[in-house]
């Protein structure tokens, strides 16, 4: 699990960002930076509801349902995250926690009430599926931004516009992407994924609300052109500066999860 | 109408030969707009039962056409090695970037997930993303397909001699393009493997391809096959020309008319000018040799052409309707193509018929006054037929025992042979067995489980839940909630909709009835999920042992195998707990865990994302009806001891299923059309002599050359498939044919003679040379057919000749004998 690391910038809304004035005439790292903070930081911590809909080619929809805790160890650092899952009822109990580490691997554990199980989760890349839906874990803890060249291609009064390019096509399917960033939330509306020329993924906010000062995804979705298959999220009841306990981000948590938000 | 028609013909020839060319320029314009067919599925009607359903399950677990690409290490070291490896990478790599592929589902070592065990955690990774360093990489990746059993015998074979790569493609009528660009890719790769390429589309379309070549050289061979052996007979031209015109007039308008009315060109039809042709040009011999010899210098041409009309018109006429009879049976036959096939056929036999007794008086009346005196001179007769011919007329009375009873044991051992028939037919057997479709089948089936797939599919009896959706339904609507038309979609899906929507209301304004609408639908939705409980998987496992227990099948797979892989890494990853975990959440959640891989969506080609219907992936290296059949028939048994649990179905899909069924159909449906067209001919042949004896007797040659023919097919052990089934009508329009004129001309010189024995010796001069003649004519006609590449043809052209020379001597050897018999019947 070397790298469900650092930082990132795929952000569907797990997290959130402080809404601020238009600032002009930004270097391409400093709106990278910004829209990486805008993300994955918004307050000390977190916690929404969230409820996914995976939609394949025929239109037949699958639902999971979860409450996601997150806690900064420090700003625009290390982070603990907390997922629980609510449906479907037969996986009803299954728990992920997951702490970030920016220097290091981060550690990832699961709990499988079903067949009373704990185990730690190892992966060789972060862009395995996220329990079968269309996001990644990549999507959700966040790409680390010095795996990519940026360049801006465009400019204007609302967006800008970002190609992004890994530095190593290992453990990546696609060859570049791009970003629409919304100037004055920092907040990625569109990225769009690349094989070649082809555009084959694409990851959108939906719908963004202020919600104590921080720009809030409510509804995102990720569509995949290859499979013909996409996945709706939404989320509700987002509150920050929560005040989580440091112990509810242990594997104590994992047998014992919290029931709804706190 | 008969008058009418020759009035206009020898009137207005000029206006005939403009009409017939311009219909056929138009016929052959329409020719261009040619679609080949060679999906064996359309051999079952659009709409049939078994070719819906598995439609519904390809669409129901997202199955596509793969073309199946095979490497076999040739030095007989096995495949895991650094360099055999890195050229599956490569190809893999390759072949993603092909335009039509569908990515996701490619399936080779490069592109599936490793799930393993890594110091205690559960790991997913690629298996092998990069080429492979060195030997001890190589051997990691052995190690750890050895561990997972859905990869096992399907991506590498079982002797690890050979790796395979399934190419799923988006539009089956594009493998030709696709396995092309495939080649390529591998002559680039300069690789010490065997290389082989092969799955269903592949054949398809390359027969596709092969057809086409077909009919632009067989048809035109068998055409120059009849004028060369025409001119053998006949050495003059303008005698010629006639006949060949009408034969090409009428393939021509056939064809014309039937791509024109939207037709596809099948196998079957791609044959309908290589059966036109011998039997257009019949009849035009007829009229031309009887006019030739009629002809004096100095007659009118138009009288003797008229009376020649005249004596021909009824013998003509029946043997024209009798063998449309024949073919046109064939549209009993419950299978398209075959369908399609008789009734051009059919329509084409008339119309030659018809450009026959028009077209030929009109050419005669063009022709000048010398051009008639060279036919004059043409020999209708004079040939080595003439000469030995009746010497058989004379061995045939002389040993009438003798023969009969000669007959009567070759039916005897006809009859067994037919009792030995094979019925069975295999697409794929189409190609010759050194067609390298053939070859590449051949050798990826000896080392893999197999490369024909057939699903059993078990679903669970959703009514009663169902039936609760729609009460549930009715009372939202109380609520204000209201699902859009989603009927196309799953239950488990519409059930997701109604707790998306529920939870929105309650989300609004909490209700303690909603809430309690809320847990019913969660409630019914995990009864629906059937496939997540122990119990039934344990079947399932217990139903694939049973399958494989019968040595019939390659390999099965089935949710059992993914359930059980995933438990066991998520447990010890030791042996002991590979199995299906205790409670229908443990399975629901060792499966969320395998959706965490690169591909989840591998899953949904085992079981529906409601988890109410799966299925059991059937991998056979025989795509044989026959297997196919012993297969049905031995889950049918193990079934009914073992029955499924409650509620639960098992239904059959998969292309060698389908291609079983139509096997079956075909097989019934040629029986009845072979039953209904006896009969009708019968009654025909009544009507034409007047004469029950006779009507009989002219059936004997056609009953016995069919009994005969099926009884070498048994004897010589080749499989009764689609061209021998349809060999059946063609017998008994060709074969009745030489009856018609036998009877009808001994009993025309009979009158004349009122001597039997005079009568027969006539018989074996002229009519019995015309016989022979015709049987030559079209048995060397088709013999082009025996070099074509595809063996539906090579089938055809052989036993074609078959049929004529058995029933040409089974009309010259034994209707005499039939006529003296019944002498006191059938000349009065």
């Amino acid at each position: 699990m070397n790298n469900f690391v650092k930082a990132g910038l795929v952000c569907i809304g797990i997290l959130s960002a402080q809404i601020k004035a238009k600032e002009e005439n930004l270097s391409i790292e400093e709106i990278i930076k910004k829209s990486y903070q805008a993300c994955y930081y918004p307050g000390d911590d977190g916690q929404r509801k969230a409820r996914m809909l995976i939609v394949d080619k025929g239109g037949n929809k699958q639902l999971r349902q979860f409450n996601i805790f997150r806690k900064d160890v420090e700003e625009a650092g290390d982070q603990n995250f907390l997922v629980v899952f609510e449906k479907p009822s037969d996986v009803k109990g299954t728990v992920f926690l997951v702490n970030k580490h920016l220097d290091s691997e981060d550690d990832r554990w699961l709990y499988l009430p079903g067949l009373d199980l704990e185990k730690r989760i190892s992966a060789s890349d972060k862009r395995t599926s996220f329990v079968g839906s269309n996001y990644f874990y990549e999507d959700i803890s966040g790409r680390n931004y010095k795996l990519d060249n940026y360049e801006l291609i465009s400019e204007d009064n609302d967006y800008y516009r970002v190609k992004a390019t890994p530095k190593s096509l290992d453990g990546v399917e696609f060859s570049h992407f791009e970003l629409t960033i919304e100037k004055n939330t920092f907040m990625p509306r569109v990225i769009s994924y690349y094989k070649g020329e082809k555009l084959y993924r694409k990851a959108e906010i939906l719908e963004l609300k202020n919600v104590d000062g921080y720009a809030t995804v409510f509804k995102s979705k990720i569509t995949d052109f290859e499979t013909g298959s996409s996945t709706l999220v939404q989320f509700r009841k987002p509150d920050y500066d929560v005040g989580l306990d440091d112990s509810l981000f242990s594997a104590r948590s994992l047998r014992n999860p919290p029931k709804g938000l706190k | 109408m008969k008058n009418q028609l020759f009035q206009f013909s020898v009137t207005r020839p000029k206006a005939l030969f403009w009409g017939l060319l311009f219909v056929s320029l138009l016929a052959a314009a329409l020719i261009s707009n040619i679609k080949i067919d060679t999906d064996p599925e359309n051999m079952l009607p659009a709409d049939q039962v078994e070719r819906v359903y598995h439609n519904q399950i390809k669409e129901r677990f997202q199955l596509h056409d793969a073309i199946v690409v095979g490497m076999v290490s040739d030095t007989g070291k096995a495949i895991y090695r650094a360099e055999p490896l890195s050229e599956v990478v490569k190809l893999t790599e390759a072949i993603s970037r092909i335009d039509g592929v569908i990515i996701p589902d490619l399936y080779s070592l490069a592109s599936v997930d490793n799930i393993s065990q890594e110091e205690g955690a559960i790991r997913f990774e690629w298996m092998m993303k990069q080429a492979p360093k060195d030997e001890a990489t190589a051997k990691i990746i052995e190690a750890n397909v050895e561990r997972l059993p859905l990869f096992q015998n399907t991506l590498v074979s079982a002797d690890q001699k050979a790796a395979a790569i399934y190419v799923p493609i988006k539009d089956k009528n594009e493998s030709y393009r696709i396995a092309s660009e495939i080649e390529k890719e591998i002559t680039g790769l300069d690789s010490k493997l065997d290389y082989h390429i092969t799955g269903l589309p592949v054949a398809e379309d390359t027969f596709g391809f092969e057809m086409f070549v077909q009919m632009g050289i067989s048809a035109p061979l068998a055409a120059v096959m009849i004028f060369v052996l025409m001119w053998v007979f006949f050495r003059n031209f303008k005698f010629i020309a006639a006949p060949m015109v009408v034969a090409m007039a009428t393939v021509i308008i056939i064809m014309g008319a039937m791509i024109g009315m939207g037709f596809t060109v099948h196998i079957m039809s791609s044959m309908i000018p290589i059966f036109l042709m011998p039997i257009a040009v019949v009849d035009s011999i007829h009229i031309m040799s009887e006019f030739a010899d009629d002809y004096k210098k100095g007659n009118d041409k138009t009288d003797v052409m008229r009376r020649v009309v005249d004596k021909l018109y009824k013998p003509m006429l029946f043997t024209s309707l009798t063998s449309t009879v024949g073919f046109a049976s064939l549209m009993l036959t419950p299978i398209p193509p075959v369908q399609v096939f008789g009734a051009f056929v059919a329509i084409g036999i008339l119309l030659a018929f018809i450009l026959t007794i028009t077209f030929i008086p009109a050419y005669i009346q063009t022709l000048k006054a010398e051009s008639l005196q060279s036919l004059v001179k043409v020999e209708t007769q004079k040939s080595l037929l003439h000469r030995w011919l009746p010497s058989l007329g004379k061995l045939s009375l002389a040993n009438a025992k003798v023969i009969i009873l000669l007959f009567m044991v070759i039916i005897g051992f006809a009859a067994w042979g037919i009792s030995k028939i094979q019925i069975n037919d295999n697409p794929v057997r189409w190609f010759k067995s050194d067609h390298k479709v053939r070859i590449a089948d051949k050798t990826l089936n000896e080392h893999f489980a197999g490369t024909y797939d057939a699903y059993l599919v078990l679903e669970s009896d959703t009514e009663k839940l169902e039936l609760e959706f729609k009460q549930i339904e009715t009372e939202l609507k109380g609520f204000g909630i209201e699902l859009e038309n989603l009927d196309k979609n799953s239950l488990g899906s519409k059930f997701n909709d109604l707790i998306v929507k529920i939870e929105d209301k309650l989300f609004e304004e909490e209700d303690e009835n909603l809430e309690q609408i809320l847990n019913k639908v969660e409630k019914l939705k995990s009864d629906l999920s059937i496939f997540l409980k122990p119990g039934v998987l344990k079947e399932i496992q217990k139903l694939q042992k049973g399958l494989m227990d019968s040595g019939l099948i390659g390999k099965t797979s089935s949710l059992v195998e993914a359930v059980k892989t995933v438990n066991r890494e998520l447990a010890s990853g030791k042996e002991e707990d590979y199995k299906i975990p205790a409670t229908s959440n443990g399975v629901a959640q060792a499966l969320l865990q395998y959706q965490s891989s690169h591909r989840p969506h591998d899953l949904w080609h085992l079981v529906t994302s409601d988890y109410s219907s799966s299925v059991i992936w059937l991998q056979m290296n025989s795509g044989d009806n026959q297997d196919m059949t012993n297969i049905v028939e031995l889950t049918e048994t193990y079934l009914k001891l073992n029955p499924l649990p409650k509620g639960i179905k098992a239904k059959w899909a998969g292309k060698t299923y389908l291609n079983k069924v139509w096997q079956d159909e075909m097989v019934a449906g040629m029986i009845m059309s072979l039953f209904s067209a006896f009969v009708v001919v019968f009654l025909m042949m009544v009507i034409l002599f007047r004469n029950l004896w006779l009507g009989a007797l002219a059936m004997l040659p056609l009953s016995i050359t069919i009994i005969t023919i099926y009884g070498v097919i048994g004897w010589f052990g080749k499989d009764y498939d689609m061209p021998i089934a349809v060999l059946s009508a063609l017998t008994l329009g060709l074969s009745i044919d030489f009856a018609i004129h036998f009877v009808q001309r001994a009993r025309d010189i009979y009158k004349q003679e009122n001597n039997l024995e005079k009568t027969m010796a006539l018989m074996f001069k002229e009519p019995a040379t015309a016989i022979s003649r015709n049987a030559i004519v079209i048995a060397l006609g088709f013999t082009p057919l025996l070099v074509a590449p595809l063996m539906p043809y090579v089938t055809v052209g052989f036993f074609l000749a078959m049929i004529m020379a058995v029933s040409a001597l089974v009309t010259l050897l034994l209707l005499p004998i039939g006529l003296k018999l019944l002498k006191r019947w059938s000349f009065n």
